[in-house]
């Protein structure tokens, strides 16, 4: 009986350790969420630096505060359930040439990682490059990442968990997100066929 | 009996759990505002000239004001719950990100940074931390010029949250106006 109930305790501290380490790793893992520190240096050289840090605890506390009975914010709330995270930096520049090929390449290894892709038809109202990739789970989006770089400005935003690219819009100057007018391309009768 | 002693012990051991994963995701800290406070001094080498109980007692004056006047003047933070620390016509030089990195560092157990900005020309820096405190949010906003500073916690309602949430840069900055005008008051 000393046994059992020995082998039972064992069983059970080994559950209880793997539920801890589980919610651990969950909380510091996730493929879609970019590591942006490499770019913590340009914020020494910028004229404007916007770091926003919004992880799943604000998410959640986002939709607890966010009214039913205010368009807008019931618009937010249907946009960000499920979302893990919305991560921004932004680095306004006085003179050109403030960031390198490097700072971009950083992030562009990054989301040359499996499931990563980019879209193509995504065009922005700004000057400057766009790129919007997303992180497909088959047929399900799990992760975006926005970058936009003009000679003097570098915007990151990567939003952790599912979004839907066509409300990706609709956030843009909430929740610290900045404008980048985004504009996906309309669908085609091509796009519908495939 | 044995069956009964391991349910004990297994309901302690997810008692344990539960508490430590409610732990690793709700830090609860103490009152981090005067450290920050003496964390400014020291990194700058300044001193604070703001006093904490005239911006509750400024605040409870104005919500009594807004009370008059109909409800038409807006606060955002909760009466008496703001803490204020100003720092007036001061030398505020020194490596800002070697200051971020610090005061992150002295945050992140029980803070969570929302949005911080920074500005190498102009000298500015701005920093909004976020906790909840049971039924209420604690916002921490600090506020770095080249030769002013503020300090200021409030407790916000949870529509003021969603305000902050929704634009956290523009509502952070009506925080720091909102306390320091009272203050002047």
């Amino acid at each position: 009986m000393k046994l059992l109930f020995q082998t039972k305790l064992g069983a059970l501290l080994a559950a209880a350790l793997l539920v801890t380490l589980c919610a651990v790793a969950a909380n510091a893992q996730e493929p879609s969420r970019l590591q942006l520190g490499s770019l913590d240096h340009l914020a020494a050289k910028a004229s404007k630096s916007v770091d926003v840090n919004i992880d799943e605890r604000l998410i959640r506390l986002a939709t607890k505060v966010f009214s039913d009975k205010d368009a807008d914010e019931r618009e937010i709330k249907k946009i960000v359930a499920g979302v893990k995270g919305i991560y921004v930096k932004v680095y306004e520049f006085e003179n050109e040439g403030q960031y390198s090929s490097t700072d971009l390449n950083t992030i562009r290894t990054q989301l040359g990682a499996p499931g990563w892709t980019r879209l193509v038809n995504v065009t922005s109202k700004k000057e400057g490059n766009l790129e919007v990739y997303l992180l497909m789970n088959g047929d399900m989006v799990n992760g975006l990442a926005v970058l936009a770089s003009d000679v003097k400005e570098l915007t990151v935003v990567n939003i952790v968990g599912p979004v839907d690219l066509d409300k990706l819009a609709k956030l843009e100057g909430q929740l610290g997100i900045p404008e980048l007018g985004i504009e996906p391309a309309k669908k085609t009768k091509n796009d519908d066929e495939k | 009996m044995s069956t009964i002693r391991t349910l004990i012990v297994a309901l302690v051991l997810l008692c344990l759990t539960c508490v430590n994963v409610v732990h690793a995701m709700f830090p609860v800290g103490g009152d981090d505002f005067n450290s920050v406070v003496k964390m400014i001094e020291q990194f700058y080498g300044v001193k604070h000239t703001g006093i904490p109980f005239l911006a509750k007692a400024g605040m409870k004056v104005a919500r009594t004001a807004a009370r008059i006047k109909g409800g038409t003047a807006r606060h955002i933070a909760e009466a008496g719950s703001v803490k204020l620390a100003v720092f007036e016509n001061q030398e505020f030089n020194g490596e800002f990100i070697k200051f971020r990195n610090a005061l992150n560092a002295a945050l992140n157990q029980t803070w969570q940074p929302l949005i911080q900005t920074l500005s190498a020309t102009d000298e500015e820096q701005t920093y909004i931390f976020l906790r909840e405190a049971g039924e209420k949010f604690n916002v921490l906003v600090i506020t770095i010029e080249p030769r002013d500073a503020t300090v200021v916690q409030v407790n916000l309602s949870p529509k003021n949250l969603a305000l902050l949430l929704k634009d956290p840069e523009g509502t952070g900055k009506a925080i720091t106006e909102e306390a320091t005008l009272i203050d002047q008051e």
